[in-house]
């Protein structure tokens, strides 16, 4: 975009800000005569008014191209919807129309029982059906009901308090007995264990402090599992480092006597 | 353009309560406005959201139109603008990823009324190079500054007169003519880089 106010000049009599003036008046045709001429010369000569008529006239051409678009259908009626709160008057003109009388039989069918019927023969509610049904049999399984005891159930509330409590314990029964929750329990045990070797250690200091006795610890709780797994050869030679060890080997988890 | 007594009369009407008034100027002016947006906005979707505002704010303040202080149409033309310029606020951010080389729009409802009637004189190959002329060109009306593009919409789209414009824009005639010619011109140089850059 060229910069008209430093470029701004005089020529054949016309200035640049005049020539901007007259641009759109030539361009619609209303400018003629004289005004006409010292325009015409003034874009012959000046660097920058020149290309900017080229320009501005292509500009009006092309734009002279785009037609008028058509507004969407439903523009109105969303108009008149939005403001007035009615769709349109033709819309009215329908609502008003008289209706045909209905049955309340036919009142519900089209209200409620069709959409429904419409709604069950989708594939994917009956898939769905299908699914709960098969979740609520395998459950029944599980929980060791079955159909045919349902006839001699006793409805009494003592009778269902007994039933609740009967199964409540047998299905704890079942979770606390089941091998995965032994299994899990010991490895939760075993974690604990790993996580917090310290502590027995604690402890032990805590006696020492009041062992007033000055004799050495007895070890109580010597690591044989260890010991065990150490293999001792009965013919190994003993060199200076091996002079304490036992000549028997034992290979077993024995305790030494 | 319109009878001054006659619309004077509907907005009075309308004022009024009366509805078959007002759908009678929701009619009139629709196209108008939604051409506007439209061009304005450059997607169909918004010229339909936009449009759909303009009415309802016409109808929320029709009773604050003042005959004497100007034609009804200058009066609907200022109110859209004012929304046009807000909503170009707001989506500033969203524009400034887009391009001239973005898809054409997808609006079916955008199309051109000569477009949409089935033309037997014209050759298939012509009425498709003339909608994608039409496209670029609206792209690129898309891609001038706010001031500039609604200067130019006014005036060569709609047809209003500098003194209307001026009186919608808030701005004086000079101003309008100089938006108007620097508008035409970069467009034009737009285009030409569009069409140098496709050969």
């Amino acid at each position: 975009m060229p910069d008209r106010t430093k470029n701004d000049h005089t020529s054949n009599g016309m200035q640049c800000v005049e020539f901007d003036l007259l641009l759109a008046d030539v361009l619609d045709g209303v400018l003629s005569g004289a005004g006409l001429d010292r325009f015409q010369a003034h874009a012959r000569t000046c660097k920058t008014c020149g290309p900017l008529l080229a320009e501005a006239e292509a500009g009006r051409n092309w734009l002279k191209g785009l037609t008028e678009v058509e507004p969407p259908a439903s523009l109105v009626p969303n108009i008149l919807a939005s403001t007035t709160g009615v769709d349109s008057q033709r819309l009215r003109t329908m609502v008003r129309a008289p209706q045909p009388r209905v049955s309340w039989w036919e009142h519900v069918q089209a209200s409620f029982l069709e959409p429904t019927w419409a709604l069950v023969r989708q594939p994917r509610f009956a898939m769905s059906f299908g699914m709960a049904f098969f979740a609520l049999s395998v459950g029944l399984t599980v929980a060791g009901v079955k159909v045919s005891d349902l006839r001699q159930i006793s409805l009494r509330p003592s009778a269902i308090r007994h039933t609740y409590y009967n199964v409540q314990a047998r299905v704890v029964r079942y979770v606390d007995n089941s091998r995965q929750v032994l299994e899990m329990q010991a490895a939760l045990r075993g974690i604990k264990r790993n996580m917090n070797p310290a502590e027995p250690g604690q402890s032990k200091q805590k006696e020492r402090k009041n062992d007033t006795t000055q004799q050495p610890e007895q070890k109580q709780d010597r690591n044989y599992s260890q010991t065990g797994e150490r293999l001792i050869l009965a013919g190994d030679p003993l060199g200076p480092s091996n002079r304490d060890l036992p000549v028997v080997s034992v290979t077993t988890d024995r305790r030494f006597v | 353009m319109e009878d001054v007594q006659v619309v004077a009369m509907l907005v009075r009407r309308c004022i009024a309560g009366d509805a078959a008034a007002w759908e009678e100027i929701v009619q009139t002016y629709n196209r108008r406005i939604y051409n506007i947006c439209y061009r304005f906005a450059g997607s169909g979707d918004d010229a339909q959201d936009l449009t759909q505002e303009v009415f309802i704010k016409m109808y929320r303040t029709l009773s604050s139109y003042d005959a004497a202080k100007g034609a009804f149409v200058t009066w609907v033309t200022t109110i859209t603008r004012n929304l046009l310029v807000d909503h170009f606020r707001k989506t500033k951010q969203d524009r400034m990823t887009d391009s001239m080389d973005s898809a054409a729009s997808e609006h079916e409802d955008a199309q051109p009324l000569s477009e949409q009637i089935p033309d037997q004189s014209a050759p298939p190959d012509t009425r498709v190079r003339q909608r994608e002329v039409s496209e670029t060109v609206h792209q690129a009306l898309s891609r001038l500054s706010p001031e500039l593009r609604e200067a130019v919409i006014l005036r060569d789209l709609q047809d209003m007169d500098y003194r209307e414009i001026a009186t919608a824009l808030r701005v004086p005639e000079g101003t309008v003519k100089s938006r108007i010619n620097r508008g035409r011109a970069e467009l034009a140089r737009l285009l030409q880089r569009t069409y140098r850059q496709v050969m």
